[in-house]
């Protein structure tokens, strides 16, 4: 009797060169793309842990404060003082402003190599244009930002409405406004970052250089403003109404007093431009012009390819 | 005319700010298939690649791809392309799959396709064992591979390759070739921008030969050769005798050495032969030896005329 024809056990096959028959997506998925691929560098995804490490730790310290401010309600909640808050929803998008360390790591980190290592060329080998690659990068730090900056507020509104002592509906009631107006804020101040570091990162091919620009500016710009603003016969440390408007100078200030006129309807009295007449519109005007102006030198700068 | 043509110029022009003239009056039907672009440093190769994806504009006349003008339609031009630059262009913090998955998903290929075709063609480029690890520690003949994997990975209808064989040492350089040799067998127009004609004439069925921004010489490879191929004739010695008697009937002739000489055969071969057979027995030379030898590409191009 013979014995039985085994199956093959296995078998190597040269698939060899395949056709792609599958859909494909035009410009628009190309920008989608481009934005998700940005998003996931600058956050660390699908790379090393040390590269996750920075924006994660990050928006774990921003959340802090208002984890704090929970805790404190929770444990005070039958007291006057659950009355007390820590920290408001305005000066919150203010606490955002720890995040400019991420935003001087994460904004050269996502313009700076594609213009070192010359892969500018074959991005823009593909159905990109330099308005689509601008857009797609302003696109993606705005929305991380954004994620970051909203997330501890939506803890800290979410956590105050669980633990206040009349209840989360009262609070809600009580808070309505604040619906409107964090994401407004948060996005204004997400929006004026952005643009402003991409464009500042955009200038060099080091990341490193493009980091400590940014820093530079920011930090130099405020401390001008700040002695501009004193040699005119204010001091910014009072809590009174006697700012100057070199104040609009201090780059670090603008978001935040949009946040002023988001909340408040008006400037922050106790701010560099507190009490300036015009200061509203003064803030404004400038911070149009930066989000404006760095938009516009994006486009410049990637009109061609080098 | 060629029908339905890869590529078509028309008058094409292009000088640089700086006044360089790089093309000068293009014009020019590159047909499907493998085309080598031959030309010296300078010559305008790569210029007519970048106006061919759109990234350069042209002083004067038109281009068209695959049937599209591209200053109309650049982003629908490339939509057909894949293009591999001559410079390094690859970020060495990303893996071989990340990059290429990346460049497939901006050619509009869905996230999940372009990762199964950057696996494809990765193994194809036969660096599949690679493709983990990051580009910064691949050689070059590796880099060469993954740029050409990135640039078909979108299976494109032709492929830009800026000198696909720049740098690499003769085992790349053969594999590099093999490569390029296969891209019509998959249905990918390739025009293949070089100076070493060796390349083209391994590769190509067709040959566009520019200089000084001009067209010098179009068609097919073999006839070029052929067209301008030589005989080289060995005698006993006093080759010098028998070239002025070759030379006094009109037939151009180098002598190599004492007992060698290269003729020209430019029209009726049959007749050259027989002169030199009966011009030898006049002289009484032996004549050891007689082989059509094929002009050297690079001999070819050094006798256009310019």
């Amino acid at each position: 009797m013979s014995a039985p024809l085994l199956p093959p056990a296995g078998a190597v096959y040269d698939r060899g060169y395949r056709p792609y028959e599958g859909e494909r997506g035009g410009r628009g998925a190309a920008r989608a793309a481009l934005v998700r691929l940005s998003i996931r560098r600058a956050l660390g995804l699908r790379r090393s842990w040390r590269q996750k490490v920075l924006p994660w730790s990050l928006l774990a310290i921003a959340t802090i404060p208002a984890v704090v401010n929970v805790g404190v309600k929770y444990i005070t909640r039958n007291t006057p003082a659950s009355d007390f808050d820590l920290i408001t929803f305005r000066e919150y998008v203010g606490v955002s402003t720890t995040l400019l360390l991420f935003v001087a790591i994460t904004a050269p980190d996502m313009v700076c190599p594609d213009r070192r290592n010359r892969v500018l060329p074959l991005i823009f080998a593909r159905p990109l244009t330099g308005n689509d690659y601008v857009l797609a990068k302003v696109g993606a730090l705005t929305a991380i930002l954004f994620g970051f900056s909203f997330l501890p507020q939506v803890v800290l509104f979410v956590g105050q409405m669980l633990v206040v002592r009349e209840g989360a509906i009262d609070f809600v009631t009580e808070n309505a406004e604040v619906l409107w107006q964090v994401p407004v804020a948060v996005a204004l101040f997400s929006l004026y970052w952005a643009t402003l570091a991409l464009a500042i990162s955009a200038t060099t091919a080091r990341r490193v250089v493009g980091g400590v620009a940014l820093l530079a500016t920011v930090l130099v710009s405020g401390a001008v403003a700040s002695i501009l603003v004193s040699a005119g016969g204010a001091d910014p440390e009072r809590i009174f109404e006697d700012g100057s408007l070199w104040g609009l100078l201090s780059l670090v200030d603008i978001p935040l007093r949009m946040s002023d006129l988001v909340f408040l309807g008006h400037v922050d009295p106790g701010s560099l431009v507190g009490g300036a007449e015009g200061a509203g519109t003064g803030v404004v005007l400038v911070y149009v012009a930066v989000v404006a102006g760095s938009l516009g030198y994006l486009v410049y700068r990637y009109r061609r390819v080098e | 005319m060629v029908a339905d043509p890869l590529l078509r110029t028309e008058g094409l022009s292009l000088r640089y700010p700086s006044g360089t003239l790089a093309l000068d009056e293009l014009t020019v039907d590159v047909p499907r298939g493998s085309v080598g672009l031959v030309g010296a440093n300078g010559a305008g190769k790569t210029t007519l690649l970048r106006l061919a994806l759109g990234q350069l504009r042209p002083t004067a006349g038109t281009i068209e791809v695959v049937g599209r003008d591209v200053a109309d339609d650049p982003i629908g031009v490339r939509a057909h392309i894949g293009f591999m630059p001559e410079h390094d262009c690859l970020p060495p913090d990303q893996t071989a799959a990340d990059v290429v998955a990346t460049l497939g998903e901006l050619a509009g290929l869905p996230p999940r396709s372009a990762r199964q075709r950057a696996s494809e063609v990765l193994d194809l480029v036969d660096l599949d064992e690679a493709r983990f690890r990051p580009i910064g520690g691949f050689s070059t003949g590796m880099r060469q591979r993954t740029k050409l994997a990135q640039a078909i990975v979108a299976d494109p209808e032709i492929v830009l390759l800026d000198e696909p064989t720049a740098g690499l040492d003769p085992i790349g350089r053969e594999e590099m070739l093999a490569l390029v040799g296969r891209l019509a067998g998959f249905g990918i127009s390739a025009l293949v921008a070089t100076h070493l004609l060796d390349d083209v004439q391994r590769v190509c069925d067709r040959v566009v030969m520019i200089d000084g921004g001009k067209l010098r010489h179009t068609g097919a490879t073999q006839a070029l050769l052929h067209r301008t191929g030589a005989l080289r004739v060995q005698v006993d010695d006093d080759a010098a005798r028998l070239a002025d008697l070759l030379g006094a009937a009109g037939v151009a002739v180098t002598v190599v050495d004492d007992a060698t000489l290269d003729v020209r055969v430019d029209a009726d071969e049959g007749l050259v032969l027989d002169l030199v057979r009966d011009g030898a027995d006049d002289l009484g030379l032996a004549l050891h030896a007689m082989t059509t030898r094929r002009t050297s590409p690079d001999e070819l191009f050094l006798d256009q005329p310019r």
